[in-house]
């Protein structure tokens, strides 16, 4: 398990993380939100201590030494590769930075990239491939040498969904062998459908951190989704409904300021009588988000 | 394997596969051997319309003429029409009509131009040696009064050299070090800031340092270059060698060889002793030093820039040892010989002119040595520092951020 203790980094003037703790437990994947400069990539830069800072970060009890690099896998934010290698040459120099040797990588290359789909041969210039294919070889690199500790620093970033389904399935894999995962993302939609964990910095600090169910629980039911005839006028006028949203035809979206109060409106909606939806939800991830992102909700 | 060394097989290997490598090592050779192909092509085509050829009914008179000047006769010519034909074509200087009677020896030269003073002088040699062989015959001389007649007077020289091919072969060496030393210097100097500053711009260097110590990886950067040097400088040993030796087969080659040994031998020697090794370090840490300034710029745009530093400071020592070419002792010479970064230049100088004892090159190159050894093992331990700053502040910001590094 990854375990980041009361980590503080500060830039001149700038407090990057201040006093930033959570766990990324074996098995499990974590996500790693905020808006841009919240912290997350000083985070993915501290646990590879490529800076100096204070706290402390281990891998399984111990500091993080040139030891465990070995076990972990790590895709910065914006892509690169060396252009002139081939793939092949590329995956394996890479791999054989983590003492995997060649003889054993070279037989997995293919696999790999029918795995990822990559269009082009082994063979092939690293720049005459597309920008797409290049950042899934560069996953494959990542991912190839079996690591205990996956770091992905917004790595659903240029895929279309078609490629982004590969990469989930790929990290679902990893979470499967009991790996480690933490990866940053802006979107909200692919970290809700694969993430264990959440953790949300804002401006260097921890805001949100816990299992992804319980952060959400812990918003309360304030949701409600009904398929009614009644109409967008009606339904706001209904007590402890603070904004009503169309969706489409006869179906709306409720915002409640207590969730306690979806029994009574369901009484009034109802009337004792059928009705197609009535659906009491936490509040979506991407409304957590903004709603962190711009109040200091606790 | 070790890390370092699969750092340093990766950038030796992508390094002498790249066709900058290839020409790079192949460029002299060629330029050599295109300079030696087309002076030799001139040098025959003009062979032939600088010889002569020697008529005579006298086959004796054309004969001994003949073995006195094998090389300036066209021997297949032998008779005046023949001679004509060849002259008019421009394939013959002109043709010398001997003759002998038992009283003088006549020699007519027939051309379009008057003769060369070298042939003159040869002809004229020629003519006096047969006139008094037949004079001598003539007179009926006893023996004791011919061998009287045949004493010489004695010319010798004693000549006290200071100065002569010597120092024309310590001067021709020099300046070949120099030039070579500049040459490699500021090749390898921007090939390495290049890449190290093109690297800096991209986040492949996250990656690698998520697998492997920056310092590792930059011994291993250095220790890559250093081989691909190293491969440089052999293949020239070996290329220069076996185009000596080969150019050694052909005639015209081998007479010039010969005519040159007293320059060539001396200047080989002084190429292939310690100073050999100074190229070698010398390079290596201009490479540390450019390695440096690559990693400290802003982006990978600035690549090109990134190895001015080095280059200007191996300009500066390259031409400070112009004014001291051939005054080795001078003081700053001396002082310049312990000083890295000077010293291969001017301690090879030392070395050219005989003015260095074992125990001062020992000394210099310990300080060499040890300056490299300082120099990569400092920057190796900053250089996480450098090269993952990638904003746009300024040079000496980022100078300072680097040299403050500390993980």
């Amino acid at each position: 398990m990854l375990a980041i203790n009361n980590v503080t980094k500060q830039f001149g003037t700038v407090k990057a993380l201040n006093g930033v703790t959570f766990d990324v437990p074996d098995g499990q994947i974590t996500g790693l939100i905020g808006q841009n400069g919240a912290g997350k990539s000083t985070t993915f830069h501290s646990i590879l201590n490529f800076l100096n800072y204070e706290g402390e970060i281990t891998w399984d009890g111990q500091p993080i030494t040139e030891n465990d690099f070995d076990n972990i896998g790590y895709l910065p934010e914006e892509r690169s590769l060396m252009a002139k290698l081939t793939v092949e040459q590329q995956i394996v120099y890479l791999a054989r930075l983590k003492n995997k040797p060649a003889k054993i990588i070279r037989p997995q290359i293919d696999e790999w990239m029918t795995k990822f789909a990559v269009k082009g041969q082994k063979t092939d210039k690293i720049k005459s491939l597309s920008k797409g294919n290049q950042q899934k070889v560069q996953l494959i690199c990542t991912l190839i040498h079996q690591p205990k500790l996956i770091i992905l620093d917004e790595p659903f970033s240029g895929l279309d969904p078609v490629n982004a389904d590969l990469l989930k399935r790929a990290i679902l894999e990893a979470r499967r062998q009991g790996a480690a995962i933490i990866f940053s993302s802006h979107d909200m939609a692919n970290v809700e459908s694969i993430c264990d964990r959440l953790v949300m910095l804002k401006t260097g600090n921890v805001v949100l951190n816990g299992a992804l169910g319980e952060v959400r629980e812990s918003f309360g039911r304030s949701e409600l989704y009904v398929t009614t005839d009644w109409q967008e006028g009606q339904l706001a006028e209904l007590s402890h409904v603070t904004n009503v949203t169309h969706l489409r035809d006869h179906r709306y979206l409720l915002h409640l300021d207590d969730p306690a109060a979806g029994r009574d409106i369901f009484d009034r909606l109802t009337g004792g009588h059928y009705i197609e939806e009535f659906s009491q939800q936490p509040p979506t991830l991407d409304e957590i988000f903004r709603l962190k992102a711009v109040t200091n909700h606790e | 394997m070790n890390k370092t060394w699969i750092v340093a097989l990766e950038t030796y290997l992508r390094q002498v596969k790249s066709w900058s490598f290839v020409m790079l090592v192949v460029s002299p050779f060629l330029l050599l051997a295109v300079s030696l192909g087309v002076g030799y092509f001139s040098g025959s085509s003009n062979t032939n319309s600088q010889r002569i050829a020697v008529i005579s009914d006298q086959p004796q008179l054309r004969a001994a003429f003949i073995k006195d000047n094998q090389a300036d006769v066209s021997r297949d010519v032998t008779t005046v029409a023949a001679a004509k034909k060849r002259v008019a074509n421009d394939k013959l200087a002109g043709y010398l009509k001997l003759s002998a009677d038992s009283r003088r020896v006549t020699g007519r030269y027939y051309s379009q131009n008057s003769i060369s003073s070298s042939m003159e002088t040869s002809v004229k040699g020629f003519l006096n040696k047969t006139q008094q062989t037949l004079n001598l015959q003539n007179a009926k001389l006893k023996t004791t009064q011919l061998k009287a007649l045949s004493q010489q007077p004695v010319f010798k020289q004693h000549i006290h050299k200071t100065s002569g091919s010597s120092d024309i072969a310590k001067i021709a060496s020099f300046w070949i070090l120099v030039f070579v030393i500049y040459m490699v210097l500021l090749t390898y100097s921007s090939i390495t800031a290049q890449e190290i500053a093109s690297e800096k711009g991209t986040k492949i260097m996250e990656i690698i340092f998520s697998s492997t110590k920056a310092s590792k990886y930059f011994i291993g950067k250095i220790t890559g270059v250093m081989m691909v040097i190293l491969t440089q400088i052999l293949i020239y040993l070996v290329g220069g060698a076996a185009f000596y030796l080969g150019l050694n087969q052909i005639d015209t080659f081998r007479k010039l060889f010969d005519q040159y040994r007293y320059l060539i031998q001396p200047v080989i020697g002084n190429l292939l002793n310690v100073n050999l090794l100074y190229l070698f370090l010398g390079v290596i840490i201009y490479t540390i030093v450019s390695a440096f300034s690559g990693a400290l710029v802003a982006k990978a745009e600035d690549a090109p820039k990134a190895a001015q530093p080095a280059i200007y400071l191996g300009m500066t020592a390259f031409f400070l040892t112009f004014p001291f070419q051939s005054n080795p002792t001078g003081l700053i010479v001396k002082v310049l010989s312990y000083i890295p970064f000077f010293s291969s230049y001017f301690m090879p100088l030392r070395v050219i002119y005989h003015q260095a004892s074992p125990l001062e090159i020992s000394l210099s190159l310990l300080i060499l040595i040890l300056t490299i050894g300082l120099l990569a093992w400092y920057i190796s331990r900053i250089y996480e520092g450098l090269i993952l700053q990638t904003d746009d502040s300024s040079f000496w910001k980022r100078l300072k951020r680097g040299l403050t590094y500390q993980n």
